[in-house]
């Protein structure tokens, strides 16, 4: 791990807009461009196939547009990331388009959305002027179910979100869409979930993404204390589906530790995870209380095996100073993690809870 | 009624079976080139029929075949074979008319390949002067000699048109190429890496056909077959050696188990592919003697050269100054990811140490795999566990790490007197704890690492085991750390079922048990009850793979 960098919230956020096929991303493109505070964005739309079909359906001005022709974004486009967010940057430094204060990248339905933060997290000048402005996943409710459990894409996509818009709530019945929303709240239990009614869809969507790296770890602190709350509520004889290999290996789990963390052991056990486990750390953040600057956090991101530069915090977001971190993982145990932190990161066992425990 | 008798029944043997339940026998009885029967004259007669093939031991001592847990094969047999032989002693006239000799008879276009040219020619052979001697004499051929250090290459002028070097040419990283101290035009000495531009060159070239690769390879088996080896890991295969023991395989001449050990990058001695791109073809490889089951890694050098890597600092040098430790080549959380992906595989991780600092990091990365992916059947091994520090020693038991025990160096060498010039003689001499790895319950596994060692004889290995003295009578009076010595029975041990254990194959070799392979040997004595100073006179009669002779004592 590189030492801690200075947080910078003056850059471009990017959002990435994904969901699986007929999910409904397109439509809710198009309503978020109506907005007229989405003035200042750019678009970058990620065609699937030879035809750009899609794009054709975004009301957006061609300024605004670049299209990405070569499939999937994967290691293979994203060169031609790096090349497009450089060149919006440019012109709106130019002077050519308007300024530019917020790219959203549209993937194709089947997309990995990993390498499209690699890029944002990996790539030194892109690092200097964008930010990751977290990830909406839609689902949609008539076929989500059945697409979780047949497609490990789809769940991935879920798993990793900052945000679920749940669509085409309308076409269901409530039961239904409980059982869902029920089944996303196991995949992803740090995750915010919208619910457009009657294909009305919450438009301050993006606005209510996190402004900045503290806000988003806040809220997922925020967020794993109402889920401890709702496991609490469920109780030792829950009969909820809370099988994970319903969700492709794919599961969620979070810590808190109440001892300061001693950072070089710490980032040397973040290491070893990267390095052995990095492809099924689907998605890793943290705030870490350190103890050479207990007034200070850290502020973690990591996506597989590319982690993001610390960030250091100017003070705690909140009167709450414990270290809190989130795992999205495929195939990795929960005890897994805890007895690494013990064994490699120097944390004391005794100090390691999770917010159910720590929420009694 | 199926014929049950027996192809081959042995009889009248003291038969030590290297399995601890039935330790002795008298007879074997083999069908199928497996093992059927193991006991006494009673226990074989029924399996004794019109066709079967039986063999009066007349007492003789019997046991399995040595299984040598890390060698180097292709180079040998192509040396013995297809290259120039000549001593590290040789002049330079010598060497220059060997190559003229060699000239003469080879086919036009065809590369001379020889050595071994003793360093303490370089400086005389790295001049312009030299090179036109050895061009005069090489018919236009062109021509690469080794070192004795297999480090650096001398060749001719036609070998460096052929390798697309000129004066303009740059250094390689970690390697330099000879040039006239005037003009600056190329002398032909490739330094370190440089040897590789033209051995890669020779590669590519398509100099050394299959069916020469097989051929080497079969020279060096039959080599390990007359000391007794029915079954080795290659600690360094690249994809030559990879088809040669397929093709070989494939042909039924293959006359050992063969484990492979893929480098997870291109050594400093061989070339072509590795890592990813050669791991991807090892089941295209696989045969059903032939199994590319390992990786290698190289963790750090030697410590004669100071590259070993140490906990402690080497001794002061001119250039490395007062506390110089040595490096790791790889990292841990390199490490980690190569143990991790090869664990994903199914494949073995051997890992060169030769310092106690890389023991430990290898030791540090195992730990982590483990921690992370709970116990595993794999085996992955430090080679060549040889300086440890002490708390170490119990790790190899606990993470399940086999100790490589190879080359034959647990007694005193040049090699040892080398190390205690870099690292001090009391250091020098804390090599190879043997007995307390047996003690902290390590499986210790016996290798060659031929032909580093000039020989792959698993009997001087066992010799210097047990007395920690030099079998040849070299360093007469002086044992190395004696402390560590090991008693004959365990030393056997060490050379059969425990690197059966270690390579993979212990339901198949190692041990002379019902249903194993009938790979057995016959030695002109007893050597549970031989002097320990004499065990390294032992002799091979006869060497059976799959109940086949493979090698016979003239």
């Amino acid at each position: 791990m590189s030492a801690p960098e200075p947080s910078n919230d003056a850059k471009i956020p990017v959002t990435i807009l994904t969901g699986f096929l007929g999910s409904g991303k397109t439509t809710v493109l198009n309503r978020l461009l109506r907005k007229p505070s989405l003035a200042g964005a750019a678009v970058i739309v990620n065609e699937f196939g030879a035809v750009g079909l899609d794009h054709l359906l975004i009301e957006a001005s061609e300024e605004q547009f670049t299209l990405l022709d070569n499939g999937c974004v994967c290691c293979t486009v994203r060169g031609d990331l790096v090349a497009t967010l450089k060149e919006l940057d440019r012109r709106s430094e130019a002077g050519e388009t308007p300024p530019l204060n917020r790219v959203i990248i549209e993937t194709t339905g089947l997309a990995d959305p990993a390498p499209i933060l690699h890029t944002l997290m990996a790539e030194a000048e892109l690092m200097a002027r964008f930010r990751i402005g977290g990830i909406v996943t839609t689902v949609d409710a008539v076929n989500g179910a059945a697409t979780l459990e047949r497609h490990v894409e789809a769940t991935k996509q879920v798993a990793v979100a900052d945000r679920l818009l749940v669509t085409k709530t309308d076409l269901v019945s409530d039961d239904a869409l409980n059982a869902l929303l029920h089944r996303l709240d196991h995949l992803a239990p740090t995750v915010e979930q919208t619910v457009a009614r009657n294909g009305e869809i919450e438009l301050d969507l993006l606005a209510s993404l996190p402004a900045d790296a503290a806000a988003a770890v806040t809220r997922i602190a925020t967020r794993l204390e109402a889920v401890a709350h709702h496991d609490h509520h469920c109780g030792p004889n829950c009969q909820h589906d809370h099988r994970h290999d319903a969700h492709h290996g794919i599961q969620s789990f979070s810590f808190v530790i109440d001892k300061p963390v001693e950072w070089d052991a710490f980032a040397r056990w973040l290491d070893y995870v990267a390095a052995l486990r990095g492809e099924d750390l689907l998605r890793f953040k943290g705030l870490v209380h350190v103890a050479d600057e207990p007034e200070r956090p850290l502020v973690l991101h990591g996506v597989q095996h590319v982690f993001h530069p610390p960030a250091r915090l100017d003070r705690w977001p909140s009167a709450d100073r414990r270290t809190r971190l989130v795992f999205i993982v495929r195939d990795i145990e929960r005890e897994t993690i805890a007895r690494t932190l013990v064994k490699f990161a120097s944390i004391d066992a005794d100090s390691i809870a999770s917010p159910v425990l720590a929420a009694a | 009624m199926p014929d049950r008798s027996a192809d081959l029944v042995f009889t009248n043997g003291r038969i030590y079976t290297l399995d601890r339940k039935r330790p002795w026998a008298s007879a074997v009885a083999v069908k199928g080139g497996r093992i059927v029967a193991v006991g006494e004259a009673a226990d074989v007669s029924g399996l004794t029929g019109a066709s079967t093939r039986v063999v009066d031991l007349k007492g003789a001592m019997m046991m399995p075949g040595i299984v040598d847990v890390h060698a180097h094969l292709m180079m040998g047999g192509q040396a013995e074979l297809f290259e120039l032989r000549f001593p590290p002693t040789a002049s330079f006239e010598t060497l220059i008319a060997h190559v003229g000799e060699a000239a003469v008879k080879a086919p036009e276009g065809s590369w001379i390949i020889g050595g071994q040219w003793g360093s303490d020619l370089l400086p005389k052979l790295n001049r312009l002067e030299a090179l036109a001697a050895l061009d005069r004499v090489s018919q236009g051929r062109p021509v690469m000699l080794r070192d004795d250090t297999y480090h650096n290459r001398w060749v001719n002028s036609q070998a460096l048109a052929l390798a697309g070097l000129s004066a303009s040419s740059p250094d390689p990283e970690k390697g330099s190429i000879g040039r006239d101290a005037g003009a600056g035009a190329l002398t032909g000495m490739m330094i370190e890496s440089a040897a590789g531009i033209v051995e890669r060159t020779i590669a590519q070239s398509g100099h050394y056909t299959q069916e020469m690769d097989r051929a080497a390879m079969a020279r060096s088996i039959a080599t390990l077959n007359s000391y007794g080896v029915t079954a080795f890991l290659d600690a360094a295969a690249m994809q030559p050696i990879l088809a040669a023991l397929k093709g070989l395989d494939d042909r039924g001449e293959l006359t050992a188990w063969s484990v492979s050990a893929m480098p997870a990058v291109e050594p400093s001695f061989m070339f072509g592919i590795a890592g990813d791109e050669l791991i991807a073809l090892r089941e295209q490889y696989r045969g059903a003697h032939a199994k590319p089951d390992f990786v290698k890694i190289f963790l750090d050098g030697v410590p004669g050269a100071r590259t070993a890597a140490f906990h402690e600092p080497y001794t002061k040098d001119p250039v490395l100054g007062c506390c110089f430790h040595g490096s790791t080549i790889v990292t841990v959380p390199e490490l980690i990811r190569w143990v991790g992906k090869c664990e994903k595989l199914g494949l073995g991780v051997k890992i060169h140490c030769a310092g106690d600092a890389a023991v430990s990091q290898a030791l540090d990365a195992i730990d982590v795999v483990r921690s992370f992916n709970g116990p595993t059947k794999l085996k992955h091994h430090i080679a060549h566990a040889s300086y440890i520090a002490p708390t170490d020693i119990a790790r190899f038991a606990e993470l399940g790490v086999v100790a490589d025990l190879s080359p034959f160096l647990w007694y005193p060498t040049s090699f040892l007197e080398g190390h205690k010039q870099t690292m001090g003689e009391a250091r020098a001499l804390r090599f190879w704890p043997n007995r307390d790895l047996l003690a902290a319950g390590a499986l210790l596994a016996g290798g060659s690492d031929w032909p580093v060692m000039p020989n792959p004889d698993p009997w001087d290995g066992i010799e210097g085991l047990v007395t920690r003295r030099n079998p040849s009578g070299a360093f007469p009076g002086a044992s190395l750390w004696p402390e560590q010595a090991i008693d004959v029975a365990t030393a056997l041990e060490i050379f059969t079922i425990n690197s059966a254990r270690a390579i993979g194959l212990a339901d198949t070799v190692g041990s002379i048990e019902i249903g194993k392979s009938a790979d057995l040997i016959v030695l002109d004595r007893n050597v549970l009850e031989t002097p320990a100073e004499d065990l390294a006179d032992t002799k091979v009669l006869t060497t059976y793979f799959e109940g086949r002779v493979v090698y016979e004592r003239a």
